[in-house]
């Protein structure tokens, strides 16, 4: 028993030691904030703030970088498209996996295609190709493109999901006189509402974490999502561009934390 | 009512999936070949020049880095989000904070790979980390390490291996949760050290795990792309570059997008042969759990 004991005080210490090393860019991050231009760049980095530069800090992100103008629509494309990705992979899992329809593993392996490429192998051809629909530089055009991007792996997670709800259930509603629509919308979608959510936020969680895409689809400050924005903000203000770094961080961490449990769900999916 | 199951109003549920992947994805990767066959500079007119592309790239000591750095990319960064997490999960699971723990390796997964960079930059620009060094009497480091060819690409790595370990681990974790007890105190009863307990019964009986772990780690591997991109856009001299950056250099920076379509044909081809794997794995789960 003693033995066991120790056992644990030792895990625990390593695990300490490592925490400490995991955290310790966060820390630097929000302490970085907190700091002016001319102290971060003169004194160590271990010192204190001298006073608090957050107000600041907080006009700099505000202003010529256009941070507030790309969180918006980062959170426009997040929602509309991780929501319009759902409800489309949701109707296509459904008819995969409970409509009668002709090869329903070539229809699914169709869509599930689009999670195995590189997205090197698209970025060419669609930045040609919304270039010449004038949807380059849109915010149409960037809802468009995540929404496509994110259908595969809901449809996949969703399809899953739904070979496990029984026949039988579909052929009694069929009884008592509902259509396939009714169907989905009676039964299925009110019995799947934990993976619609964890579809969603994984979606949610990734068009706002993207960079390539929003890089390139993009030149204008008035559309450009927030991390392609965060890229090209002025190198020499460390204190202002870890501002925009952590604000920018908040919803994805709130989601997080939040939803914890969604989340480790998610990955249970993402594993299967 | 059987006639009402296969009316073709049931497609119509797929056209909208069908149709985003068809127009997005089926002649982005058709336009993607085509494109690596022709010379093209994004405005003039297209010249179709064959295997060129390719031989270029067999000849350019850029793209030769590249490769080499994708190999150096793809055997730590599997190694470390492998063997980390493994340890990581049994001592959280062993530990008095199970919770606590879980969520202090996971929070760099939940913030963008491009913060992470970013963060990182500052960290060890030369008013960061880098000073300790300096004060300790060691001048010399007291740089830019982002800035230095080679060892860039081992300290992005472990930043990659700080963001990336929390997703691993927490399926490690949910792997060992569903090993059963009985097998684990059969071999305690005969007496097993805690190391052999390991080797000898948790770690064969987590195989399924690991096998995911490691096939979603070699594809993600493969596609690093935006950490690079903040932390050193591939520099100094492109030493720093893999596949997925010199597929955005050649194409959007110096204007050769036939090149970059070659590129981008390369990087395919590797990762649909570690997918095939990855999806022979998933359906063969499956098909046992069904």
């Amino acid at each position: 028993m003693k033995q066991a004991s120790h056992g644990r005080i030792v895990v625990n210490a390593v695990l300490i030691i490592l925490s400490i090393l995991w955290i310790f860019p966060a820390v630097f991050a929000v302490f970085g904030t907190l700091k002016k231009k001319q102290e971060y760049n003169l004194s160590n980095f271990w010192d204190l703030p001298h006073g608090i530069s957050l107000a600041e800090n907080l006009k700099g992100i505000a202003g010529t970088f256009g941070i507030v103008k790309g969180m918006l629509n980062s959170l426009l494309y997040a929602t509309v498209s991780a929501g319009a990705a759902v409800i489309i992979a949701t109707l296509a899992a459904y008819a995969i996996s409970h409509l009668k329809i002709k090869r329903p593993m070539v229809w699914f392996l169709f869509i599930y295609s689009g999670t195995i490429f590189p997205f090197q192998i698209f970025l060419i051809p669609v930045y040609k190709g919304l270039t010449a629909t004038n949807l380059y530089d849109t915010q149409l055009g960037m809802i468009l493109f995540y929404t496509a991007i994110c259908v595969p792996f809901c449809m996949f997670v969703l399809r899953n999901y739904y070979l496990g709800i029984s026949k039988e259930i579909c052929e009694s509603a069929k009884i008592d006189g509902c259509n396939s629509f009714q169907i989905l919308g009676h039964i299925f979608v009110p019995m799947s509402t934990a993976p619609l959510a964890v579809v969603f936020l994984t979606q949610f969680n990734w068009v706002w974490n993207e960079l390539m895409f929003g890089l390139t689809f993009t030149k204008s400050r008035e559309i450009r999502p927030v991390m392609a924005a965060i890229t090209l903000m002025d190198k020499a203000n460390v204190p202002v561009i870890l501002l925009a770094c952590v604000a920018a961080s908040i919803p994805t961490l709130l989601l997080f934390f939040l939803l914890n449990k969604h989340f480790e769900a998610g990955h249970a999916y993402q594993s299967k | 009512m059987k006639k009402i199951n296969f009316a073709w109003t049931n497609y119509l549920y797929l056209l909208p999936a069908v149709l985003l992947v068809a127009v997005f994805f089926v002649t982005s990767i058709v336009y993607t070949i085509r494109l690596s066959f022709y010379e093209y500079d994004g405005f003039s007119t297209m010249r179709f020049v064959g295997l060129e592309n390719y031989l270029y790239l067999f000849r350019d000591a850029n793209f030769k880095i590249s490769l080499m750095n994708t190999v150096i990319w793809v055997v730590f960064s599997l190694l470390f989000t492998l063997a980390l997490p493994l340890l990581l999960a049994i001592l959280i699971t062993n530990s008095s904070w199970v919770g606590g723990f879980k969520n202090i390796f996971y929070y760099p997964t939940a913030l963008s790979s491009t913060i992470g960079g970013i963060i990182m930059v500052a960290i060890l620009s030369k008013y960061g980390i880098p000073q300790l060094f300096g004060l300790l009497g060691f001048e010399s480091l007291v740089r830019d390490w982002l800035a230095i060819p080679y060892v860039n690409t081992f300290i992005m790595i472990l930043m990659g291996t700080w963001q990336g370990v929390g997703l691993n681990t927490i399926l490690f974790i949910t792997g060992l949760a569903t090993i059963p007890d009985s097998p684990i105190e059969a071999a305690k009863i005969e007496g097993a050290r805690t190391i052999q307990l390991y080797n000898k019964v948790i770690l064969p009986l987590l195989k399924p795990t690991t096998v995911v772990v490691l096939l979603m780690s070699l594809v993600n591997s493969f596609k690093v792309f935006d950490s690079i991109w903040v932390m050193t856009k591939g520099g100094p001299y492109r030493t720093s570059e893999t596949l997925a950056l010199t597929m955005y250099q050649e194409s959007f920076i110096h204007g050769k997008f036939g090149v970059g379509a070659a590129v981008a044909v390369v990087l395919t081809v590797i990762i649909l042969i570690v997918s095939y794997f990855n999806i022979r794995n998933t359906f063969g789960d499956t098909d046992q759990t069904a």
